[in-house]
């Protein structure tokens, strides 16, 4: 039994505790927001936060959760009225929108941290956040909008 | 704006629940579900519903994978039914009638860029006859002439008296009236959706979590599938040992299917470790020992064969090259390339006896419904596909395999909905893929430095029929002359430079590897081939890139107009920057024609693409700000796929497996891309693809213009350091 908090609700799940925490997630706790793409870290589809820090759930054990505070996709705003969120609409960022949860997640902890960052600090931050549809330019512009707000 | 509803999709199809006592004349195109409640609840024409309560719900023909066709066909038919844009949604039919298939594929198909291109008529269309349905029903009741009356925000309204119905009023009465054969469509003053940079419908669902991929599908009972599939392509099973993760937590079943198993247990990640962990074994085939390499000698052989078929001809080529005192000649290849999809290839099946209920992200809902009708005598009628939102498609996901995967795993435990997902592994080194293909040109030169004959000779394989299209069919309706496989000489064969003599030959070599068009198909290389060989023509001839390719492009109004608009955003005529190298790539495809200048910073670190300049004639821009978006992401797609994307082969299996050896662009290697819309009233084009081809050309004219050094095959980073190395 793994106890933690997801989206400021307090869970327990069973599973192995090696199991990564993106598949709990998304077929136990049926939070399905929150992406697979690559398996071993390579894409950020999977990106949410643990203890405010992004993290890559499909990397991530179960066990590295016990007590700490999980937010997801789900749990960023209750509805979609996070100044990121707002920001990837109003500059229509998504296309496919499969990268987007990990991309919205990624650039909510760098504002977190860095309110106003440089695009060399975005794209560091963005780094591990990958979009075959080829959003980078409007995800680069919506974070100095969201950062604006 | 709500989400896409499935619930609205999930209803099907069936013709015979017409004749249940249904007032509506537009019948055999009805969702059976629609057709009989429709007298009590809502008038329905291809494509277009409307409840009695004034809800407006679009069936859609094309599958949401990002291009933006959701967005763009609702634009059409919101704009021309008058309907409430804030209100209406959006959905895909689980059972594709003819009114959902494009009539010379023959199938339901989201490929081609044809989501705005053919669609916009036929839609426009439908939303005319309803709203022409509705306005007589109006005109009934008010005792108007219905040229007295228009359709706006959900409402027939009477202009003189300011009188308004809301069309759900009206919508019993409409049903009772026919169908207009040859309703009036809306004035150009009156298209007040179109044309215009309309937020997608989708972004809200996209940025919250809650846009459903089928991926994300979630059916009572369900249980989970992985795949452990042949890494030799041609290879099949020869045994598997059920009892080697008989005993591993959560496994319910193991699966034959073709080309390997699938493992079914209660959670994914427990069937994938034991997917990793079954003893099976697979045949040994012919192709246990292809390599990269010698699929590049069987090139050069199909290249040096002496009996060529020529697919295209003009002139006599062969007698200019002969006879012009200078030949430029070159040899181009490109890789193998996988999709790369971001959502890993997926399907959830429930099937039954009597049913099949599929959840799917798919751009071929009638190939689905062909592969399960070849391999397990499926009838139509039980089949029901549910299209979610694809996470990416680019191509891939018009192949059945995985569907039928699923409901082989569903089938197996008795019933239940089983979610069979596919690894990024199995993505990468399971196929399918972009062809490789090889391609020599020869080209004469005149004195004044004009291309008076060329000659191309492609190798590769052969996909056309594959996919549908006999080559000798569609070179006579072509006006070519043999074998002309557009999925190997798109952009080769119609090519739009004037060349007087031009000779186009395809050396046919098949490859034991599953091939799968990839976004822009043969444009993909073919367009890298020519634009790169222009160049070298240009340079052979001592002349201005953009001059050379405008001298060749005479009546060539389209192909001016774009290179024009491009030399304009980039200030061609003027020296490019201190440090800057600058190269030009202009290509058609797909009824629409992109110029693209590339600029980029070369030094000892390597390449580093700092901007491009596009510049795209698609007709009249539907959604402005999705071409931009179109634009901008393939320029970042091609650029990924030019600087380092390849599938080798070696002892006959894909050589990579995930992101860190099959690497997409990152953020922080995305140039600056900027892009302009030339509207000089051309038909409409596509969008989601004509983007790809121009850029690795104009990326390899670019190195050239400041290296010397001309790559020629693909991808550069095989040739050159890129800076930003991931």
């Amino acid at each position: 039994m793994t106890a933690f908090t997801l989206n400021g609700r307090e869970v327990e799940v069973t599973a192995e505790p090696s199991t990564p925490l993106l598949w709990v997630i998304r077929e136990q706790l049926k939070l399905t927001g929150t992406k697979f793409g690559c398996g071993v870290a390579q894409c950020g589809a999977c990106t949410l936060h643990v203890d405010g820090e992004p993290v890559r759930a499909c990397v991530f054990p179960l066990s590295g959760a016990e007590g700490r505070s999980v937010t997801t996709i789900e749990g960023l705003s209750e509805d979609g009225s996070h100044p990121v969120q707002q920001a990837w609409v109003e500059l229509d960022v998504p296309q496919c929108g499969y990268c987007q949860s990990g991309q919205i997640m990624s650039a909510a902890a760098l504002l977190a941290r860095n309110p106003s960052p440089s695009d060399a600090e975005i794209d560091e931050a963005m780094h591990g956040n990958l979009c075959r549809c080829g959003t980078y330019m409007r995800i680069r512009a919506a974070i100095h909008r969201a950062s604006e707000a | 704006m709500k989400p896409q509803d499935f619930t609205l999709t999930r209803r099907s199809f069936l013709a015979g629940a017409v004749a249940a006592g249904v007032a509506l004349v537009v019948p055999l195109r009805l969702p059976a579900a629609w057709a009989r409640q429709s007298e009590a609840a809502g008038l329905s024409q291809a494509y277009i519903r409307i409840d009695t309560n004034g809800q407006v719900t679009f069936l859609l023909p094309t599958s949401e994978m990002g291009q933006g066709s959701h967005t763009g066909q609702a634009q059409i038919l919101a704009e021309e039914l008058g309907a409430d844009w804030s209100s209406i949604v959006v959905g895909m039919p689980t059972q594709p009638t003819s009114d959902y298939r494009i009539p010379f594929i023959g199938q339901m198909r989201s490929v081609g860029s044809f989501g705005i291109r053919f669609w916009h008529d036929p839609l426009r269309r439908a939303a005319a006859q309803a709203r022409e349905m509705l306005t007589q029903a109006a005109a009934e009741r008010l005792g108007v002439a219905p040229a007295a009356l228009h359709a706006e925000n959900g409402f027939i309204v009477h202009s003189g008296s300011g009188r308004r119905i809301p069309f759900g009023e009206l919508v019993k009465d409409a049903m009772a009236l026919p169908v207009p054969e040859e309703p009036t469509l809306r004035p150009d003053g009156e298209r007040t959706l179109t044309g215009h940079a309309i937020p997608r419908l989708d972004a809200s669902a996209k940025v919250t979590g809650r846009a459903v991929y089928s991926v994300d599908v979630e059916r009572e009972g369900m249980l989970y599938g992985a795949a452990r599939l042949a890494p030799v392509f041609s290879a099949d099973v020869e045994s598997f040992d059920e009892g080697s993760v008989a005993g591993m937590p959560g496994v319910v079943a193991v699966v034959r299917v073709p080309r390997g198993a699938v493992v079914v247990a209660e959670s994914w990640w427990q069937a994938r470790q034991a997917a990793d962990a079954l003893d099976i074994t697979f045949t040994r085939t012919l192709a246990d020992t292809l390599s990269t390499d010698e699929i590049n000698e069987r090139f050069r052989e199909g290249l040096d064969r002496p009996d060529v078929p020529v697919s295209t001809l003009r002139g006599d080529a062969e007698a200019t090259l002969a006879s012009e005192g200078r030949v430029v000649e070159a040899e181009y290849s490109v890789p193998l390339l996988a999709h790369a999809c971001m959502e890993p290839i997926n399907c959830t099946a429930e099937a039954t006896e009597e049913r099949t209920e599929l959840w799917i992200g798919t751009q071929g809902q009638d190939v689905v419904r062909m592969t399960l009708e070849n391999a397990l005598q499926l009838p139509a009628e039980q089949l029901f596909i549910n299209t979610t939102y694809l996470g990416g498609g680019f191509g891939r996901k018009t192949h059945g395999e995985i569907a039928l995967q699923a409901v082989l795993a569903s089938r197996a435990v008795g019933g239940r909905p089983t979610k069979v997902l596919w690894t990024r592994e199995n993505d990468v080194q399971q196929g399918q893929y972009r062809q490789t293909m090889m391609c020599r040109f020869r080209a004469a030169l005149d004195e004044a430095g004009n291309i008076t004959g060329m000659r191309i000779r492609v190798a590769g394989p052969q996909m056309g029929l594959e996919y549908g299209i006999d080559p000798e069919q569609r070179a006579q309706e072509t006006g070519n002359l043999a074998n002309f496989d557009p999925f190997s000489l798109g952009g080769l064969s119609d090519m739009h430079y004037v060349i007087p003599n031009f000779v186009v030959e395809h050396a046919v070599v098949d490859l034991p590897i599953p091939l799968c068009p990839w976004r822009s198909i043969a444009h993909s290389f073919n367009g890298f081939f020519f634009e790169s060989f222009m160049d070298e023509c240009a340079a052979a001839a001592g002349r201005d890139p953009l001059e050379f390719r405008r001298s060749h492009c005479a009546g060539q109004e389209r192909m001016l107009a774009v290179l024009d608009r491009v030399a304009e955003m980039s200030r061609w005529s003027e020296p490019a920057p201190e440090g800057i190298a600058r190269g030009l790539a202009v290509v058609e495809s797909y009824g629409s024609y992109v110029a693209q200048v590339v600029e980029a910073r070369v030094d000892d670190e390597g390449i580093d693409v700092q901007r491009v300049h596009a510049a795209i004639d698609c007709g009249r821009a539907i959604n402005p700000a999705q071409v931009e978006a179109q634009l901008q992401g393939a320029v970042i797609d091609a650029l990924g796929m030019a600087l380092r994307q390849k599938v080798t082969i070696r002892d006959g299996r894909a050589e990579q497996s995930n992101f860190h050896d099959y690497p997409l662009l990152r953020i922080g290697e995305a140039p600056s891309v900027a892009v302009s819309i030339v509207e000089i009233g051309s038909p409409l084009g596509g969008v989601g693809e004509p983007g790809i081809p121009p850029l690795a050309p104009a990326l390899a004219n670019a190195l050239f213009a400041t290296t010397r050094q001309r790559i020629r095959y693909l991808p550069l980073t095989d040739h050159i350091r890129s800076r930003s190395i991931a």
